[in-house]
């Protein structure tokens, strides 16, 4: 049961990722590549403020969310604004993603740092497996945050006009919704989700320079699986490669699970290209 | 004023042939050992970009797998060196065909959803690189590297460095050639067509997954063959050496000499190694610096290098030579056939038959049971108001709609279901409501784009310049000029098409469909945006091709053209034909009265 509770929960980091990838999917049609760098950055400025510089939780939280929304305003007037065609973007926000890699570099160095929890790091058993309570609190958040962000986006006026917009910009813009902040407004939304979410992502990954790509890599199996633009499909394409990833490594040794992650998106590319809740669109012309 | 003209008047290939001539011979040139290092490194970064833009500049796949393919070729090249033979040669051409097979193995399932696919599934394949040589630690040597690759030997003969840089500047030289002979053909234009507008492209019978496939796959080959002879120089493979930097590294060469360019990766790998490359204190920054990069390139810079010096030189063309060139002209006089009507090789047609088709789309009945047939040598009409389904049914006949139920025949074939590229390559040509012309492409390629397909030709007949690719050249040479005669467009052959004006543009769509030969072809509102002047025109282009004998079928609003021209004519209304016959028997229908032009009736019972 052990390796369950730590594929759910390092899953719902994927999962987390897969949202980011998502909602700015939904607002720009677009891919942002530096979207597990946003979540990196999140978890360094954890780092910092728990272990540097010793800050009261609750200003740690403020300050991520505050820092890496701004970090994703500068991201989308940089690298998304200028430029128009999702080719394009996949080129700036792959120079976001290198640059925000070489800052933590820069900043942090190459070393993993243990980030630790904002609250309890008790393990305890659960259903005859050991989880710690920054993983059930990870779970947990990242399951609400996944449920209360599907209700938003039916139910509120804003979520439907977003929908709206992901379905024909035009068509949004002529009904009077302001495309481009609105757009702006999802798009700095991730950022600072990530920001809040880094200090609870901290504990299970730790700090280091080369965990974005892999999270980028996971959370895109994750979108891939659950499909483009929808919400429940990240949610559960998290927590399948979470639990791919480790019974594999539970199962088959420790350098098996990436290429096991890798299989899992080839067949699902192969066999269920548009996902499990991915919808395909017929082709205008 | 004189030497600017001569120099234009080259071919093309002069400039690039003195320059492959100076790299290969510059050991003779008293360069140093380590510029002649820098030189190779370059030529083998070049290989690998200029394989990158196949994919990323022609056919806009982003894709960061070269890495991968690179390592294949130097670890495939350094073990077997070691185990089994050392021939440079033979490796190479080993190391080529170990690259394509992982360039098709990964593209395969990149390529099947589109968009960024590609782009993840081979970033995530660079970075599994260490990983993987890690658990083929056995062979590869793993974190440590692989030691005590040999000196090449070729043919038996131990090669000297002095050697080797010649050997390698030969092959880049060759791959150029290569890359050279292949975009210049009609296989670049496709792939530009491709990248530009996919829909058009499987309306003129390309299939698009294959195309970007190929192009993948195809530019798997030059990173083999980098690899092969990256293991051969360094003599020494460490798993740093093919991780994501590198990946990074190929893209911004790419994107610096210019992406959609033939020898545009040369100069940007050759200012990658002699700039960013070659300093060590660089190393902490590299990261910094090539994300700022890849931003402003993304943002600022349109096709790199490259672009800057096409546009440079067409700005010098302009200023040397004050003459008003053809656009200008094409402005003054009407562009177009004259109306009594010019005449047309004889096409053979198919008839097209339409049994019971319906279309959902969700809660809307699109097409709710059609049936027709347009017959050879005639002009079917289909008519409607705004939203009765016409350009629904053509989208349906071309395979971009599957349809619910019911059949669609041409001939004795059936065609129902079949993908777009496939019904095209069967016959059926078309041309869009808002016509498609991808930019950057002159007349003449863009309507030679429409015999790609129905007369295709090879690439490596392409890359090898076969008499086969010679002759099939200068036919499309001929016969588009023929075309672009009739339609009154001749003069225009060398102007940009997407720059023309609307009705320039819908004859020449006309003229690009014609160029297939086409057994059916589809014209839809062809005439909506034209004056009067051009609708005469278009009239008497659409009378010879139905004395040609090819089945045409129009849609279109102009009820007096289609009185005028058409021999049968269908009229749609919610998805169904609501009457059908003669343009005499349609004239006087009732029902067409009513619902499609709005004349009151009064009912007499």
């Amino acid at each position: 049961m052990t390796p369950i509770w730590s594929g759910l929960s390092i899953g719902a980091v994927y999962a987390l990722i897969a949202i980011g990838y998502n909602v700015v999917f939904i607002a720009y049609t677009t891919f942002n590549f530096a979207h597990a760098q946003l979540m990196m950055f999140a978890i360094f400025v954890t780092y910092w403020g728990l272990v540097v510089a010793k800050l009261p939780v609750v200003l740690i939280f403020a300050i991520a969310a505050v820092g890496i929304g701004l970090i994703a305003l500068l991201e989308e007037f940089v690298a998304i604004r200028p430029v128009k065609g999702a080719h394009a973007h996949l080129v700036t926000t792959l120079g976001m993603a290198t640059l925000l890699d070489g800052t933590t570099r820069l900043i942090w160095g190459d070393q993993v740092l243990k980030v630790p929890a904002v609250g309890s790091d008790a393990t305890f058993t659960l259903l005859g497996g050991r989880i710690s309570v920054p993983e059930v609190v990870l779970i947990v958040s990242v399951v609400a945050i996944a449920v209360a962000m599907i209700v938003y986006s039916r139910r509120s006026l804003t979520g439907l006009a977003l929908l709206a917009m992901a379905e024909d910009r035009d068509a949004a813009l002529l009904r009077g919704i302001n495309v481009k902040r609105l757009a702006l407004g999802a798009f700095v939304f991730t950022g600072v989700l990530a920001g809040l979410t880094g200090p609870l992502v901290g504990p299970k990954t730790f700090a280091v320079s080369t965990l974005a790509a892999a999270l980028a890599l996971k959370g895109f199996v994750a979108l891939a699986i659950g499909g483009f633009g929808s919400l429940p499909g990240a949610l559960l394409g998290g927590f399948l490669v979470g639990l791919v990833e480790s019974l594999t490594g539970r199962w088959l040794g420790s350098q098996l699970p990436t290429i096991m992650v890798f299989v899992v998106l080839l067949l699902i590319l192969m066999l269920k290209p548009t996902g499990l809740f991915g919808t395909t669109r017929e082709r205008m012309v | 004023m004189a030497l600017p003209r001569q120099l234009r008047a080259l071919p093309s290939w002069t400039i690039p042939l003195v320059l492959a001539v100076l790299l290969v011979a510059a050991p003779w040139l008293g360069i140093s050992s380590g510029t002649r290092r820098l030189l190779l490194l370059t030529c083998i970064l070049a290989l690998l970009s200029s394989g990158l833009n196949l994919s990323f500049g022609y056919t806009g796949e982003l894709a960061l797998g070269q890495a991968a393919m690179y390592a294949t070729g130097a670890y495939l090249t350094g073990y077997l060196a070691m185990h089994w033979i050392n021939d440079l040669a033979l490796l190479v051409l080993v190391a080529a065909a170990a690259a394509l097979l992982v360039g098709l193995v990964s593209g395969v399932p990149g390529l099947r959803l589109g968009g960024w696919s590609l782009a993840m599934t081979s970033f995530f394949l660079v970075l599994l690189v260490p990983q993987l040589l890690d658990l083929l630690e056995h062979y590869t040597g793993g974190a440590v590297g692989m030691v005590g690759i040999p000196r090449p030997r070729l043919l038996g003969a131990e090669l000297s460095s002095l050697d080797m840089y010649v050997v390698v500047a030969v092959i880049t030289v060759c791959w150029f050639a290569v890359m050279r002979n292949l975009i210049t053909s009609r296989h670049g234009v496709a792939f530009q067509v491709l990248r530009e507008s996919p829909i058009l492209a499987s309306s003129l019978g390309i299939s698009v997954y294959r195309m970007k496939l190929t192009a993948y796959a195809i530019g798997a080959i030059p990173a083999g063959i980098a690899g092969a002879l990256f293991a051969y120089v360094d003599k020494y493979l460490a798993p740093h050496s093919f991780g994501f930097t590198l990946a990074v590294t190929v893209l911004a060469a790419s994107i610096l000499g210019g992406a959609k360019s033939i020898y545009g990766p040369f100069v940007g790998a050759l200012v990658m190694q002699y700039g960013p490359l070659r300093s060590t204190e660089f190393e902490q920054y590299t990261q910094i610096v090539y994300g700022v990069f890849l931003i402003l390139a993304g943002t600022l810079v349109a096709n790199g290098l490259a672009g800057l010096a096409n546009r440079a030189v067409a700005r010098l063309a302009t200023r040397w030579r004050p003459t008003p060139d053809a656009a200008a002209a094409g402005e003054a006089a009407p562009v177009g056939p004259t109306p009594d009507g010019p005449a047309l090789p004889p096409l053979t047609g198919a008839r097209l038959a339409v049994t019971d088709v319906r279309k959902r789309f969700g809660g809307l009945q699109a097409l709710g049971g059609v049936t027709l047939t347009a017959v050879p040598g005639q002009i079917t009409a289909l008519i409607g108001p705004n939203g009765s389904g016409k350009t629904t049914l053509l989208n349906v006949i071309c395979g971009y709609y599957r349809i619910d139920s019911g059949s669609i025949h041409l001939g004795d074939a059936e065609i129902t279901g079949r993908s777009t590229h496939d019904v095209a390559r069967a016959g059926v040509a078309r041309t869009f409501q808002t016509p498609l012309f991808p930019e950057h492409i002159t007349v003449r390629e863009a309507v030679a784009a429409g015999a790609y397909s129905p007369r295709h030709v090879g690439m490596p007949a392409a890359i090898l310049r076969l008499p086969r690719y010679r002759r099939a050249a200068a036919a499309d040479r001929a016969e588009v000029d023929d075309v672009l005669r009739l339609v009154g467009a001749a003069r225009l052959a060398d102007v940009e098409a997407a720059s023309l004006p609307l009705g320039t543009r819908r004859l020449l769509e006309v003229a690009r469909a014609l160029v297939a030969r086409p057994k059916v072809l589809l014209l839809d509102e062809v005439a909506s945006g034209l004056d009067e002047d051009e609708i005469e025109r278009l009239a008497g282009l659409i009378r010879a091709i139905r004395a040609a004998g090819t089945t045409v079928i129009l849609v279109e609003h102009n009820f007096r053209l289609v009185l005028d021209l058409a021999d049968a004519i269908h009229v749609l209304a919610q998805g169904e034909l609501i009457a059908s016959g003669t343009p005499n028997e349609i004239e006087n229908h009732p029902r067409v009265l009513s619902e499609y032009l709005g004349v009151r009736q009064e009912v007499h019972p």
